[in-house]
């Protein structure tokens, strides 16, 4: 396995042949002092993980107010079995196909934060996920809250593990290094047809050369120095990575799943100790408007089963309490199911958060049914207070220069009251 | 993307003034790829050169109307789509929109087609029907170049669009809001331009629109033929009047103009309200022929100012279509679909009803390498997917190139019209020159390192960051 000590011996040699440490991407430079103390209790190099869900995530069929008569009237079709609902406390209980956040839930491993949302909804799909990753529900948005944070962590590295035709979340917009998006170590080569190694090692030198250099005659336009950086973090980041094993063993199964394929290239990174402080992964299809089931349990069974192996490989090598998965949707979905056995956009929704330090247990009420706001579930808890609890409390950055204002932080974290 | 963009402050008047070439701001190479590279995909070597003798308004005349009539391509192309139909058979169809953009005389057309999938983002994830997906990319190949207002309601009768947005499902009674939505929203007026009031009042108008027999029907049962309250238009609308209101809205004019300006003038400079309203004035007044507002930005003297100019970055499409029709190649379309879904292009399956985001969203270190990788496979006649028709050393021998600064030059002025730094300009010399030293396998022929230098220098051009640029 590729340890540290072999990753920092390696970066020495790449400073070397690029005959400028100053010219060095920054997360290589920078990873000996962001090295981790992993195996220490309290070890300052915490790591979040955000599970986007996309399309707008059913919160009312997902954290379910089983007790509620309302829930029955309103879902004639889409209601789920009370004697399946896997109970959190006497009056909420997660969807039947989340058996493995229940899982974690005993382990106390699983926070559940109802309610979330903010003023003045949109229920646009694009400005509500602006909304949520910029932090902000100011009418230009143009950096993200994970962008900003990462400003602020010594420009620690961050990693976005897509799927295919997948863009770079905009909550990274405004990060120092632009953070490269992955979907497999395999394809991360840059290929040449060379007649020989020596000229396999000319033509890469011409590649690589133009884009630390500048090979443009101008730079009036900032889109080339965009598409320098771009390629020169491409090709380092492709060197790097080329060398992390491909001998991962991981300690519990992974689900055969595209959430769950990504999540377990997150655990290898991780484990490979890069220094990454941030990961990022999405996983579509929540838009439900017609035909919601099976298409919801479908989904509910990836996301569960994928964050539960995840937290379990990561716990089983002793970064469980390092560990914060943080799930969001850009919004829940009506209260009422609409003529096609689906729902349309709504607001509030619940979040999840999984890790060894979270404050296991349901954080806040579930929305009044009974006093909707315009057919939607009104929120209590603005979902920047959540925010806000992660950056200062679990990263370690000021959110109040992230967020823009201070935001009352939600206890999610064991050590908070 | 959005560090990167700055809004424009100009005079409106100077700004769509026509572009006429001067001593200041000659008619050349350059300028001449710009308009191929936004116009079409990019010109191949004997079309650069005879824009360059043409000059501009003739050149955009040509581009425009279409080298020669596309009639025979059409037939060829009906009895393609008509086999995949039968078989429903998907990557088929994607390569079949790929054979149509490397083989059309009149790629403008296929160029504006491609606007408008990503306009009228529909994706076949959903849709899951090939001869819908198929008919509604001649829906927009037919109006390309035509007139808005049809485009607009015949899409919204497009048994692809009517499946993609829930329309099929709307009922009477329970009235689904997705398409009424996407049509305010994303397809005619944009945010700010409507409330939800409006959308939920226009959802009952689309109410009993369905399909039957693979075409468009209207189911009058399913139908609230109630009064409607739309956009301060009352009356016992049905969805042909929706969208007759929407088009009558003036930001109509101003959405559509944006998005032209977007794809066709710059990705990085954000016009102002002032700049765009002469161009939206006479879109509207020509009640909406796209030619107006296309024509009169691509004659003007923005379009051909360094401001504008490679303040894009290219698509998957624009990027790989550009190198083959550059490199006058012919190359097997399936290979090439299955190679942008890897660059984050996937025809006909644009991730969601937003379509594409473009610009830098393009560029991440996986599509990056992706691309790079593309350009090796199509330059370097060893990758099995693309064999030996598209060959560098064959093109440089067809236009008579022979010494290293022929060639260099050559391939800089194809693929970026000459715009590079003298240092990357001497490097790719350096490397031509050295070339030449080996070592090389033993069995190879005088020819056979020859061949492989071309190949190999002309990869490097293709890997460089201008080329990223449109």
């Amino acid at each position: 396995m590729f340890t540290r000590r072999d990753f920092l011996k390696t970066s020495s040699m790449v400073t070397l042949g690029l005959g400028s440490s100053a010219l060095l991407p920054r997360f290589l430079s920078r990873t000996a002092d962001a090295a981790p103390l992993s195996g220490k209790p309290g070890a300052k190099d915490t790591i979040l993980v955000v599970v986007q869900l996309t399309g707008g995530n059913d919160g009312l069929n997902t954290v379910i107010p089983f007790k509620d008569p309302l829930y029955a009237r309103y879902r004639p079709t889409l209601k789920q079995p009370v004697d399946q609902i896997k109970k959190l406390n006497d009056e909420v209980g997660l969807h039947p196909a989340l058996g493995g956040l229940a899982s974690l839930y005993e382990d106390n491993a699983l926070c559940v934060v109802q309610g979330v949302g903010y003023p003045n909804p949109s229920q646009s799909h694009f400005r509500s996920m602006d909304i949520w990753h910029a932090g902000s529900t100011a009418e230009t948005l143009r950096e993200g809250w994970l962008g900003k944070a990462l400003g602020r962590l010594n420009n620690a590295p961050a990693y976005h593990l897509g799927a295919e035709n997948e863009a770079a979340p905009f909550a990274f917009a405004g990060a120092p290094i632009k953070v490269p998006s992955l979907t497999s170590l395999e394809e991360f080569q840059l290929r040449t047809a060379a007649a020989s190694s020596p000229d396999s090692k000319a033509q890469r030198a011409v590649i690589e050369g133009v884009v630390r250099g500048g090979s443009s005659p101008k730079q009036e336009s900032s889109l080339i120095d965009f598409v320098q950086r771009t390629a020169n973090n491409t090709y380092a980041s492709s060197r790097r990575l080329a060398e992390i094993g491909k001998n991962y063993e991981p300690k519990v199964p992974y689900p055969a799943s595209g959430l769950a394929n990504r999540l377990k290239l997150a655990a290898q990174l991780i484990d490979a100790d890069l220094g990454a402080r941030i990961y990022y992964v999405s996983i579509d299809g929540f838009d439900t408007h017609a035909g919601q089931e099976p298409t919801h349990t479908t989904l509910l069974t990836e996301v569960s089963e994928a964050l539960a192996a995840f937290y379990k490989d990561l716990a089983a090598r002793g970064q469980g309490e390092r560990l914060m998965v943080m799930t969001f949707s850009e919004f829940g979905r009506r209260a009422r199911e609409n003529g096609s056995k689906g729902t349309d956009h709504g607001s509030g929704a619940p979040m999840f958060l999984v890790g060894g330090r979270v404050k296991a247990g349901v954080v806040g009420q579930h929305p009044s049914l009974e006093k909707l706001e315009d057919g939607n579930l009104k929120h209590h808890t603005d979902f920047r207070q959540v925010y806000a609890a992660i950056l200062d409390g679990w990263l370690g950055v000021p959110s109040r220069e992230i967020l823009g204002q201070a935001f009352a932080p939600v206890g999610i974290l064991r050590s908070q009251a | 993307m959005r560090n990167l963009i700055k809004r424009l402050h100009l005079d409106p008047a100077a700004a769509w003034s026509p572009y006429r070439p001067s001593a200041e701001q000659p008619w050349n190479l350059r300028r001449a790829g710009h308009l191929y590279r936004r116009v079409a995909f990019g010109g191949n070597w004997n079309e650069l050169q005879q824009a360059v003798q043409a000059g501009p308004e003739a050149t955009l005349q040509r581009l425009l109307q279409g080298a020669a009539p596309t009639a025979e391509l059409d037939a060829q192309c009906a009895g393609m789509a008509k086999s995949m139909i039968a078989t429903g058979d998907v990557e088929q169809m994607k390569a079949l929109w790929l054979f149509r953009m490397l083989n059309t005389p009149h790629p403008a057309q296929e160029k504006l087609t491609l606007f408008w999938h990503n306009h009228f983002a529909t994706s076949n994830a959903k849709v899951n029907n090939v001869g819908y997906m198929l008919g509604q990319n001649e829906l927009f190949r037919r109006h390309a170049l035509g007139n808005f207002g049809t485009l607009l309601q015949e899409i919204s009768k497009d048994p692809a669009m009517l499946v993609w947005l829930d329309t099929v499902q709307s009922k009477r009674g329970m009235p689904n809001e997705n398409y009424a939505r996407e049509l305010m929203e994303l397809f005619s007026l944009g945010i700010g331009n409507y409330t939800e009031a409006d959308i939920r009042q226009a959802a009952r108008a689309f109410t009993g629109w369905e399909i039957r027999g693979e075409k468009f029907f209207f189911n009058r049962s399913q139908h609230d033929p109630g009064k409607k309250t739309v956009l301060g238009q009352t009356g016992n609308w049905g969805g042909e009047d929706i969208v007759r209101i929407c088009l009558e809205q003036s930001a109509c004019p101003r959405f559509i103009v944006r998005k032209l300006f977007r794809f066709y003038v710059s990705e990085t400079l954000e016009p102002t309200d002032e700049l765009i309203a002469p161009v939206a004035e006479a879109f509207r007044r020509s009640n909406y022929e796209i030619r107006v507002p296309l024509e009169m930005m691509l004659r003007s003297q923005l379009f051909y100012s360094p401001e504008v100019y490679r303040t894009q970055v290219k698509s998957p499409t624009d990027f790989a279509i550009g190198i083959v029709r550059g490199l006058e190649g012919r190359v097997g379309t399936l290979s090439l679909a299955d190679a942008l879904d890897n660059l984050g292009q996937k025809l006909f399956y644009p991730p969601s009803v937003k379509g594409w985001d473009g610009g830098t969203a393009w560029l991440n270190s996986t599509t990056l390498l992706h691309r790079q990788n593309l350009a090796l496979a199509l330059t370097s006649t060893q990758d099995a997917r693309f064999g030996r028709r598209t060959d560098p050393a064959a093109l440089v021998r067809k236009h008579g190139k022979k010494s290293d600064e022929e060639v260099v030059g050559f391939f800089v002025d194809l693929f970026l019209q000459g715009d590079l730094s003298d240092e990357a300009r001497q490097g790719l010399l350096n490397y031509l020159r050295q070339a030449r030293q080996g070592p090389y396998p033993v069995y190879w022929s005088e020819q056979d390192r020859e061949d492989h230098r071309l190949r190999a220098v002309c990869h490097l051009v293709l890997t460089l960051p201008e080329f990223q640029l449109n």
